[in-house]
C-alpha cells in the first residue's frame, strides 16, 4: 500500500510543478513527471512478490512471473507521451519566436 | 570539418569514433526484439540517438550534406506501407491479416518467431527516422529570431 501512495505523492508533485510553475519548459517536465507517476502505478500494480520477468528465457519456462498486459500498456503510453512531449516543445518554441520569453505570465498579448 | 558550426573538435571526434557503436546496439536491439527486452521502439529510438548525435556535434548544414533529407522525409512517410504489405500477405496466406505465416522454427534461436522479426525491423526503421525528423525540424525553427513585441 505504501508504494501505492508513494506513486500518488509522485503524481501531486507533478500537478504541483504544473499549478505553480510560470517557465513552461518547466510546466513540460512537470507533465512528464505526472507520466511517469502514472506508468510506475500501473508497473507496480502487475507486481507479484518472488516474480521474475516475463521474458522466456532458457531455464525459466516454468517459473512464477509478472502480468506482462500492463507492461505492455506501459509501453504503448510512453510512446504517446514521446508524442505529446514533441507537441508541446513545438508550440512552446513557437512561443518563444513569438513572445520571446518562457514566463507565462508575460505571454498575455494576443496578435493576428 | 573547420566550419564554425557544431561543436568543437573533441565532441566531433569522439562522435566520429561511437557512432557505429550506436548504430550497432540499435541494430542488436531491434534484431533480438522477440527473445530479450526491447524490440522496435526502443531499437528505433537508439538508432535516431545516433543520428542526433551527429547533428548535435557537426551542425545542421553538415548534416544536411551527408543526409538526403527529402529522401528521408518521404522514406518515414512511407515506411508504415511495408507494415501494411507484410499484413495484407498475411490475408493471402492465411485468411487473417497480420497473421504469422512464416515457419516458427525453434524457440531461443536468433531466426524464430516467424514475421515478428520483420515487423520489429520495420517499426524500427521508421521510429529511428521519425523521431530523428522531429527534433530535425524543431532544430530549423531559428530562437534568436524571434518577433519583437
Amino acid at each position: 500500500m505504501t508504494v501505492y501512495l508513494l506513486c500518488f505523492v509522485l503524481f501531486l508533485v507533478g500537478l504541483y510543478g504544473v499549478l505553480t510553475k510560470r517557465d513552461l519548459v518547466k510546466i513540460i517536465l512537470s507533465l512528464s513527471i505526472m507520466a511517469y507517476a502514472a506508468n510506475l502505478f500501473l508497473i507496480l500494480f502487475a507486481y507479484k512478490d518472488g516474480a521474475i520477468y516475463p521474458i522466456l528465457s532458457k531455464g525459466t519456462e516454468s517459473a512464477v512471473m509478472v502480468d506482462p498486459l500492463p507492461q505492455a500498456l506501459v509501453l504503448t503510453s510512453i510512446v504517446i507521451e514521446l508524442g505529446t512531449t514533441a507537441l508541446l516543445v513545438a508550440i512552446v518554441v513557437r512561443l518563444f519566436q513569438k513572445y520571446k520569453t518562457f514566463d507565462i505570465t508575460k505571454i498575455r498579448r494576443l496578435s493576428g | 570539418m573547420k566550419s564554425k558550426d557544431g561543436m568543437t573538435l573533441i565532441v566531433k571526434t569522439m562522435t566520429r569514433l561511437i557512432l557505429w557503436m550506436i548504430f550497432l546496439y540499435g541494430a542488436y536491439i531491434i534484431l533480438h526484439g522477440h527473445l530479450t527486452p526491447g524490440g522496435g521502439f526502443g531499437g528505433g529510438v537508439v538508432l535516431a540517438l545516433a543520428f542526433l548525435s551527429i547533428l548535435l556535434a557537426y551542425g545542421r548544414s553538415f548534416t544536411l550534406k551527408w543526409l538526403n533529407m527529402h529522401f528521408l522525409e518521404e522514406f518515414e512517410a512511407s515506411s508504415i506501407l511495408l507494415f501494411l504489405i507484410v499484413g495484407i500477405l498475411g490475408i493471402l496466406a492465411g485468411g487473417v491479416f497480420l497473421i504469422n505465416f512464416i515457419d516458427h522454427g525453434s524457440v531461443f534461436h536468433l531466426l524464430s518467431a516467424g514475421t515478428i522479426p520483420l515487423l520489429n525491423i520495420i517499426i524500427g526503421i521508421k521510429v529511428g527516422v521519425s523521431l530523428f525528423l522531429v527534433v530535425y525540424a524543431l532544430s530549423e525553427l531559428k530562437l534568436e529570431k524571434g518577433e519583437d513585441l
